[in-house]
């Protein structure tokens, strides 16, 4: 049984790679979860898959010019990715056009664009690498960037957090408190280009946005406050990175999918057995007695 | 992380008034203060000839007038007599045409609770943290809440009384608690101007009791408060002048003549039919 569990849970840590992999996904399942929290909250939980394409052209003209190295390709993903939300602002603010309706056409110019640059400088091997990572190349170099990036999100957050969650909740009433209100939405969207091209890596661009999403959706089942709903979507996701590991490991999958999918499974699971709006709690329709609600 | 912002505010302040230049700048500020203190007797919000427009068709022209602090100001007017379209103009959300509105008080005490609030409430926020964001004025982003502001929302809850629901979910809220707890945030943030568009629509007697003797006091204290009206009961409790808007005009009018001349009118004459629509 001990055996069996080592060999499951603790082998395949000795292979540096896998160190390095499961370190990254927990380094990215700090920063993501908040993110994702604040865009589901919001109802802009589309614009993550939006901005996850944005970057894609950035890292495939990285790529052609030095060859897969990461902080080059990361680069190129992070200046796409703002110029991207830049130029759908900017259409939106000029044209009356709603936002969403300009992301969503920049970011198709930019998945075409990226998908074109990949193929015509190297092989389909190449671009599934990108689309979709891979645990392999993570090195040394790559681990720190992922984890300084991580950092840098959980600090910003933690810096801009109140002034989010007023713009969340009143935008009218901040903008009447702070000239700088309208920034707190430029540098939510900056964090968010800026965790994605952290996690192309481990997850590939396209998947990346996952690893923010689904815990984020899950926790919704589980709690209804925002400390909790952070709370909970970041212990998902570091159940889903590091269990994903394990099974692309042991079955010989694709890391990228095998994280998202498990972190699907547990956005089923709540969704099915969670404690609020899930299946079993419109089932248990259970509520406290008057009584005991003024009680406490 | 609010607590390194604390320090870093506190050595700021601790730095700028130690500096030796401050014996100009303090002279500067003594002037300003006498200016402000000068105003303050005066009105601190004026109306001069305004024209207001909205998506190029007229609303309001020639509008003038003195708000009075500590008073209450009533607007009143049919629908689409441009009520809201002068709150508006009054936060500086829309520019006027021509003329301007002077408004001596700092924009982070102004209040404003328009009638279609952009207050999301599916948003995960308790009523406390709500009342909590009014001290963003004395706090801003970073500066963590001492226990002293935490007892002052608790204070201003129990005036309320939400004390109860101090951790209810804002979406779990009625009508009236909500604007409860909205008239909650504007005394956290000692707004010194606020704008009431139809405050008592949809809200229980009880509340409109409680709001109505809040008002007052805030007024007291010396707040310039400018409230959209439709109920002549309201009215008549509530207001110390009346904005009448009709016809692209305002015309100031006596709350006593208003309440003489429709002493049997239950509603507000220029507004009848409009008390469950939407204003422009």
């Amino acid at each position: 049984m001990l055996a069996l569990l080592d060999a499951w849970f603790v082998a395949p840590f000795d292979y540096g790679f896998m160190r390095r992999a499961v370190v990254g996904g927990l380094a990215l399942s700090l920063a993501a979860p908040p993110l994702g929290v604040f865009l589901v909250l919001r109802g802009m939980s589309l614009i993550g898959d939006a901005m996850a394409h944005a970057i894609l052209p950035g890292v495939a003209l990285g790529f052609l010019l030095a060859g897969f190295s990461l902080p080059v390709m990361s680069a190129g993903g992070v200046l796409f990715g703002v110029m991207v939300a830049l130029l759908a602002g900017a259409v939106s603010k000029m044209g009356g056009q709603r936002e969403d309706a300009a992301m969503a056409s920049f970011f198709i110019i930019s998945l075409a664009a990226g998908v074109l640059l990949i193929s015509m400088g190297g092989s389909s091997v190449d671009l599934t690498h990108v689309l979709f990572g891979s645990i392999l190349a993570i090195n040394s170099t790559a681990l720190l960037l992922i984890a300084s990036i991580s950092t840098l999100i959980v600090i910003i957050l933690a810096i801009i957090f109140r002034a989010l969650v007023v713009e969340c909740l009143d935008p009218l009433f901040l903008r009447g408190q702070s000239r700088r209100s309208s920034w707190v939405h430029s540098v939510f969207l900056g964090l968010l280009v800026l965790n994605l091209t952290a996690g192309f890596q481990t997850l590939g661009t396209l998947m990346a946005v996952g690893l923010m999403m689904l815990p984020a959706t899950a926790a919704r089942f589980w709690s209804k406050r925002l400390e909790g709903l952070i709370g909970i979507a970041v212990v998902l996701a570091m159940i889903a990175s590091t269990g994903g590991l394990l099974i692309s490991f042991h079955l010989d999958t694709p890391s990228g999918p095998s994280i998202i999918l498990l972190a699907g499974v547990g956005y089923l699971l709540s969704a099915l057995f969670g404690r609020y709006h899930s299946l079993a709690a419109k089932l248990r329709r259970k509520t406290t007695p008057l009584a005991l609600e003024q009680s406490s | 992380m609010s607590f390194f912002a604390d320090v870093i505010i506190c050595r700021e302040a601790v730095g700028s008034s130690g500096t030796a230049a401050a014996g100009f700048m303090g002279f500067s500020f003594v002037g300003k203060w006498v200016a402000a203190m000068s105003e303050r007797s005066l009105s601190r919000l004026q109306l001069h000839d305004l024209h207001l427009a909205q998506g190029g068709r007229t609303v309001l022209e020639h509008v003038d007038g003195d708000i009075k602090p500590g008073a209450i100001t009533a607007l009143i007017g049919a629908n689409g007599a441009g009520k809201s379209t002068l709150i508006q103009a009054i936060m500086g959300e829309l520019r006027p045409i021509s003329g301007k509105v002077i408004c001596t008080v700092d924009k982070a005490r102004r209040a404003w609770l328009p009638q279609q609030l952009a207050l999301d409430l599916t948003f995960p926020m308790s009523v406390e943290e709500l009342v909590m964001t009014g001290s963003w004025p004395s706090h801003g982003a970073l500066k963590g809440y001492c226990a002293a502001h935490y007892r002052k929302g608790r204070d201003i809850m129990a005036r309320l009384g939400i004390s109860h629901l101090a951790h209810r979910p804002l979406g779990e809220l009625s009508g009236g608690q909500r604007q409860r707890a909205l008239i909650g945030r504007t005394l956290m943030q000692e707004a010194e101007l606020l704008l009431l568009d139809e405050p008592f629509a949809n809200v229980d007697s009880d509340t409109v009791d409680i709001l109505i003797r809040i008002l007052r006091q805030m007024a007291d204290e010396g707040v310039t408060i400018i409230i959209v009206l439709h109920d002549m009961d309201h009215l008549s409790r509530l207001a110390d002048e009346v904005l009448m808007l009709s016809g692209g005009h305002g015309r100031w009018v006596a709350p006593s003549a208003l309440s003489h001349q429709h002493a049997s009118a239950k509603v507000v004459p220029f507004a009848l039919g409009g008390r469950h629509a939407g204003t422009a």
